[in-house]
C-alpha cells in the first residue's frame, strides 16, 4: 500500500467514525426528547426541574387550573384592545385622541396581566419547598420579565447609540 | 584419433537459432537504473509516517475496526442520552413557559 493509499484509507476512517459518532448520537437524542417529555402536561417540567413530590404537585396543579383560564382571560382583552387599535390607526391614517386612550388600554391591561401572572409565580413558588420555590420565583422573573428588560436596555441611550433622548 | 561425431540436423537447427536470436546491446546506465527503479518501488512501499501505517493496520482488520466502530456507537449513544435529556428539558420548559406566559397576541 503506498502512502497516499494509507492516508486515504485513515482519512476515510476518520470521516466514517465521525459519522457514525454524530448520527448515532443524534438519533439517540431525538428518540429520547420525544419519550422524555410528556406532551399532555404543562407541569413536566416543574416536577422534574423542582423536584416535586406529589402532595406539592397536586397543589400547583390546582393553582395553575385556576390561573390559566384568568391568563386567557387577559389575553383575549389585550387582543381585542390592540385590534381596536390597529383598526383605528388604519382608519384614521393619524394618531388620534381614542388611539391614545386604546395605547393606555393595552399598557394597562398588559400591566394587570403581567402582576397577576407574579401573583400566581408566588402562589407557585409557596406550595413548594422554601429552598425551590425561591430559585422557581428568580427563573420564572428572569424569564418572563427577562425579555422586556432586554428590549428597554437595548432602547436606553447606552444601549442604543441612535435614539437618545434628551 | 576420435572421428569427429556426426553432425545432426537437429544440432543444425540448434545452431542456427542461436545465430538468428539477437543479442541487443545493453544501453549505457542500464545497471544504474535498475537499481533506481528498485529504489523508488521500495520507497512507494514505506506507506508515510510510521503512526499512520500502524493506525491503518489496525483499521484494515475487521475485528478491530468492528470494536472501534461499536465502541463509537457506544459513545455516541451516551452523548445522545445527554442531549436527548437537555433537549427534553427545554422542551419542556418551552411548554410550561407557553402555558403561564404565552406571547402576546398582535393583530
Amino acid at each position: 500500500m503506498n502512502a497516499w493509499k494509507t492516508w486515504m484509507l485513515v482519512v476515510g476512517a476518520l470521516v466514517t467514525a465521525a459519522a457514525v459518532f454524530v448520527l448515532t448520537s443524534q438519533a439517540v437524542a431525538r428518540w429520547c426528547a420525544e419519550r422524555l417529555v410528556n406532551p399532555h402536561d404543562d407541569l413536566d417540567w416543574l416536577r422534574r426541574e423542582f423536584r416535586l413530590g406529589t402532595a406539592e404537585l397536586a397543589r400547583i396543579r390546582e393553582l395553575h387550573a385556576g390561573y390559566l383560564p384568568r391568563c386567557q382571560a387577559w389575553c383575549a382583552q389585550i387582543a381585542a384592545r390592540k385590534s381596536e387599535l390597529a383598526a383605528e390607526l388604519t382608519a384614521q391614517g393619524t394618531f388620534t385622541p381614542r388611539a391614545e386612550a386604546l395605547l393606555r388600554e393595552v399598557a394597562a391591561l398588559r400591566a394587570e396581566c403581567q402582576a397577576d401572572m407574579l401573583r400566581h409565580f408566588l402562589e407557585v413558588s409557596r406550595a413548594m419547598p422554601p429552598d425551590q420555590g425561591r430559585r422557581y420565583l428568580a427563573e420564572m422573573q428572569r424569564l418572563t420579565l427577562g425579555f422586556h428588560e432586554q428590549t428597554e436596555r437595548a432602547m436606553t441611550p447606552a444601549g442604543h447609540s441612535g435614539h437618545a433622548h434628551p | 584419433m576420435n572421428p569427429a561425431p556426426p553432425v545432426t540436423p537437429e544440432d543444425r537447427l540448434k545452431a542456427l537459432l542461436r545465430a538468428a536470436r539477437p543479442s541487443p546491446a545493453v544501453p549505457p546506465q542500464f545497471v544504474a537504473a535498475v537499481w533506481r527503479r528498485i529504489e523508488a518501488g521500495e520507497a512507494d512501499t514505506c506507506a508515510g509516517p510510521w503512526w499512520l501505517v500502524r493506525l491503518a493496520d489496525w483499521l484494515t482488520q475487521p475485528r478491530r475496526a468492528l470494536a472501534t466502530l461499536a465502541v463509537l456507537m457506544l459513545l455516541g449513544a451516551g452523548t445522545g442520552l445527554m442531549q436527548g435529556w437537555m433537549r427534553s428539558h427545554e422542551v419542556a420548559r418551552a411548554r410550561y413557559l407557553a402555558a403561564v406566559s404565552p406571547p402576546e397576541p398582535g393583530p
